[in-house]
């Protein structure tokens, strides 16, 4: 260093990070991923996104794949014990052996004896993630034994000594450059190793060499077969089939939730895991294997003959006691294919050295780091938003966002309450259970409540927290960030406007309606649900507006799931009447929406209940559409682009939630039938998602994410010209303003401006 | 609806893998594998379990050829020879027999793999071969792999073909 007496703080490393059983961990990885990572941690993951999205689009029955992949997963794990015993007696049967190990301790023993019982000296490594979670490899080197990774990612990070960053592509975090640089530095050597080839030919060259000599060759496994012993084995670079097929001694390592029925079982994961994983129809290589092979193995001059070997070690390393959690039990029905992590805007963003534990990583990753270890290691599962882009991805539907809500749940009860957290919960009717969280998370958790005081006292609230003073002493006590503006309170809240309102229904409406109130269009975005009103009554319904409620979405965003369910109840037992008596709801807040239509099936009790709500709630313009449908008029006789006080070009941009539960396409339809030219974004989620980037923890990873979405507003608008920005939803809509600095539009605010009758 | 085999052959297309069609005659065959081994030398074969032997048969005199290798020979051999017993339309994909002399080493071992398919062995889709019915109840094997193109990597940075396995994948469609 030409100045030695410069002081820089050091960089983090991933090793260090690791662990992030701590807040101050987490912040830190974070940092770090930001800083170094997520360049390449973005191209690789929106890369195997965007693929993804396009191979699964050519399966004519992906949904049908889906269903019965969930199916054969249910029923497997309903009967696991019972397939453990069926599949240790078929490989048995042909001359396996099987090792069914309760710990990782259990497993990393049996191996080793293994080894040591074959005197083995060098042992080849295909990819194993659950090797990686029982940390193999440390056990073996310890007892001399040298051990090669030779998928060529695992390969980078032994060589580097990091854990992995994503479940199927474990160095998502290496660019080209820094791997070339990384070689360059570890194997001493000047040659260039410039380009994607050249490094894989030097990895490629030093571990066929390894292959050959090898030992033991040590695989994971995608699926079991318990009638027939068979491994299902999916990969692209063939390193896995070498380490099968090349060395006498082949021990096979799995999770215990790997096991399915029969082979046939596994037809259906074919195609689904390729597609959901590498986006591909089928990866380069898909076995199916009923090990010890028959053809004798490689014998190279003197490489003693031996004859074929084989062991299967079933891990259970805490999946038993998942088994039996009503509802981390889901979590084993996971196929690690991904698609959880490269859905994810914020993983995408940050990759899995800030988004992941010591093994797993994303969305899934904590409930597994969380069941094979200890709770607090699923710590950094704060930053799933619960934006629930990944539940529609997840190839055996697993529903994450739940898992990790019950997750930040179980966290929030191990922290010790402060004097403000509780008196904050005890003002705001939190459920008892749940005070112990955070003062920020009370916070967010029960928004209506400081909202409708807040409200009550419009002028003083805005005032302070107009100012410098009030927003730091917001960060302080309540965890808000200071760069974050937080919706003025109205002086007339939607309900107050709308009780002002004449509503004139004739003798037959076209459709009698409740509008909700939702917390955030009645104490922030009132003209929304006077647009909304404006519409549906100019379309001839009958149009009432609901009492001011919180659904439970705030509350369950901070893991408060009691609160939730209490909140839950509420809204369901205000509606249920209403719905009852024939009035459609409709939500103009798609997060709001999204509980009734998704989440509400976890926080009721009354199963039927959730149905009926599910089946009556509308996003706001999604009604607009059916009324006018259902009327026969023709949107351009309702409504006229000419008229726009913005424009005719449009950069609309759909809520997260709203886009998994199906809603976003009539807005942009409607939008583009009455005139308007509209590009749409196509990022999974904005980066604010809800609360998440209100949170001074949280603010530059949420403005991170953002990039993506200003970046392609500002490039469309470049290369076509000014566009006005419509968000449908609140915290998409102060993210648009923070990121591009200029006014966002609902689009049913933008309907009501063109409305002709 | 492009049948089955111009489906397989845009798919192995797209996956990267050359493919060849080619007349089910011994000098057909024979001069198909010449040109797909181009000037590689060190040429292995493995058994055929399906096509007719005289197929196979002529390939033994091909300049190259080894005849029963040694296990040290297969690690230096340039080119593997393999029937595959089945192929697959939507996927573009090649299924070998694992257990049979040389099957595995054919495709695996070598830079580049050539694989025999019969275009009447060609089915629509992956799961197909999990029926009973399926290839006169010969579809689901012991020991299977579906090839899907050469292998690959995108770990290095773009994507990269030929790492652990065959660099390249050439098919002959039989006719």
């Amino acid at each position: 260093m030409a100045d030695s007496n410069l002081k820089t703080a050091p960089m983090d490393t991933p090793r260090a990070v690791a662990n992030k059983s701590d807040r101050e961990h987490l912040l830190r990885a974070i940092r770090m991923a930001l800083a170094v990572q997520s360049p390449a941690v973005r191209l690789n993951t929106q890369t195997f996104n965007t693929n993804r999205y396009r191979a699964t689009a050519l399966l004519p029955d992906y949904e049908n794949l889906k269903d019965e992949a969930r199916r054969i997963k249910e029923k497997s794990i309903a009967n696991l014990p019972e397939l453990v015993q069926t599949l240790k007696s078929s490989v048995r049967a042909r001359g396996g052996h099987v090792c069914v190990a309760n710990t990782a301790e259990d497993a990393c023993r049996y191996i080793l004896d293994v080894c040591r019982w074959r005197g083995a000296k060098l042992v080849v490594k295909g990819k194993s993630i659950t090797s990686e979670e029982i940390h193999l490899n440390p056990v073996l080197e310890a007892d001399g034994i040298e051990v090669v990774e030779s998928d060529l990612a695992e390969f980078i990070l032994q060589v580097a000594d990091e854990q992995p960053s994503h479940i199927i592509a474990p160095a998502v975090h290496y660019s080209r450059e820094r791997i070339t640089a990384l070689f360059q530095r570890k194997f001493r050597t000047k040659a260039p190793l410039d380009s994607g080839e050249a490094l894989t030919k030097f990895a490629r060259d030093l571990l066929r060499e390894k292959f050959l000599y090898a030992d033991v060759g040590i695989t994971g496994a995608n699926l079991l077969a318990a009638d027939t012993g068979t491994l299902m084995q999916v990969e692209s670079e063939g390193n896995i089939r070498l380490a099968s097929f090349l060395p006498p001694v082949h021990i096979a390592i799995a999770g215990v939730e790997k096991i399915v029925g029969t082979r046939h079982e596994m037809a259906p994961f074919l195609e689904l895991l390729a597609a959901s994983g590498t986006g591909q129809g089928l990866a380069a290589y898909t076995s199916f294997l009923s090990p010890p092979l028959d053809d004798p193995p490689f014998a190279l001059p003197l490489k003693a003959l031996k004859p074929r070997e084989f062991h299967l070690v079933l891990v259970d390393n805490g999946r038993m006691t998942m088994r039996e959690d009503s509802v981390f039990r889901e979590t084993l029905y996971c196929i690690r294919c991904s698609a959880c992590l490269n859905s994810c805007a914020n993983f995408q963003t940050v990759g899995g050295h800030a988004f992941g534990g010591e093994t797993y990583s994303g969305g899934i990753g904590g409930a597994w780091e969380a069941g094979t270890g200890k709770l607090e290691n699923a710590r950094f599962s704060e930053l799933c938003t619960g934006c629930s882009r990944c539940v529609n991805q997840c190839p055996v539907r697993i529903d994450i966002p739940w898992l990790n809500e019950n997750l930040a749940d179980r966290l929030n009860k191990k922290a010790e309450p402060s004097q403000l957290s509780s008196l904050l919960g005890a003002a705001s009717g939190t459920a008892p259970y749940d005070r112990s969280g955070s003062a920020s998370k009370i916070f967010f958790a029960n928004y209506h409540y400081f909202a409708k005081w807040g409200s009550r006292f419009a002028g003083a609230s805005n005032a302070v927290m107009g100012t410098t003073q009030g927003r730091h002493l917001m960060e302080r006590w309540l965890g808000v960030d200071q760069r974050r503006t937080l919706a003025p309170f109205p002086k007339e809240t939607l309900v107050q406007a709308a009780a002002k309102l004449e509503a004139k229904a004739g003798k037959s409406p076209a459709a009698k309606v409740i509008l909700f109130a939702d917390v955030f269009t009645n104490y922030g975005f009132v003209a929304r649900g006077l647009a909304t009103l404006k519409i549906l009554r100019a379309l001839g319904a009958d149009v009432i507006v609901s009492e001011v409620l919180p659904e439970g979405r705030a509350a369950l965003s901070q893991g408060m799931i009691a609160t939730a369910k209490n909140h839950a109840r509420r809204a369901a037992a205000e509606l249920e009447p209403y719905v009852q008596g024939g009035r459609d709801v409709v939500v103009v807040e798609p997060s709001s929406l999204a509980m009734f239509r998704r989440e509400f099936e976890h926080l009721l009790d009354k199963k039927m209940l959730f149905q009926i709500l599910r089946a009556s709630t509308f996003e706001a313009v999604e009604y607009i559409v059916k009324l006018l449908a259902k009327s026969g008029r023709e949107p351009r006789k309702v409504f006229d682009a000419a008229s726009s006080p913005v424009g005719q070009n449009l950069f609309f941009h759909a809520h997260c939630q709203q886009k998994t539960i199906g809603c976003a396409s009539p807005t942009e339809a409607l939008l583009r039938e009455v005139g308007f030219d509209v590009t749409t974004s196509n990022v999974e989620c904005c980066g604010m998602a809800g609360s998440f980037g209100y949170k001074k923890d949280f603010y530059e990873l949420s403005m991170a994410v953002g990039a993506d979405l200003f970046s392609q507003a500002a490039k469309r608008e470049k290369d076509v010209g000014p566009r006005a920005l419509i968000a449908s939803g609140t915290s998409c809509t102060e993210q648009l303003q923070a990121g591009l600095k200029r006014p966002v539009m609902h689009p049913v605010e933008l309907l009501a401006a063109i409305l002709k009758i | 609806m492009p049948d089955l085999v111009t489906t397989f052959e845009q798919n192995a297309i797209a996956a990267a893998a050359v493919v060849w069609r080619c007349e089910r005659s011994p000098l057909a065959v024979r001069q198909a594998v010449e040109r797909a081994a181009g000037d590689a030398r060190g040429i292995v074969l493995s058994d055929a379990e399906f096509l007719p032997p005289p197929l196979f048969a002529g390939l033994r005199g091909l300049a190259g050829v080894i005849p029963r290798p040694e296990d040290e020979q297969l690690a230096t051999a340039d080119v593997g020879v393999s029937e595959a017993f089945a192929g697959v339309a939507s996927t573009g994909s090649v299924c070998i027999a694992m257990g049979r002399p040389l099957a595995a080493a054919t495709s695996l071992l070598m830079p580049l793999h050539i694989a025999l398919l019969a275009v009447e062995r060609i089915v629509e889709r992956p799961r197909d071969l999990f029926d009973p019915e399926c290839l006169k109840g010969e579809g689901l094997r012991r020991n299977l792999v579906f090839i899907t193109g050469p292998s690959a990597t995108a770990d290095m940075g773009p994507l990269v073909l030929g790492v652990h396995g065959p660099h390249r994948l050439q098919i002959l469609l039989l006719e």
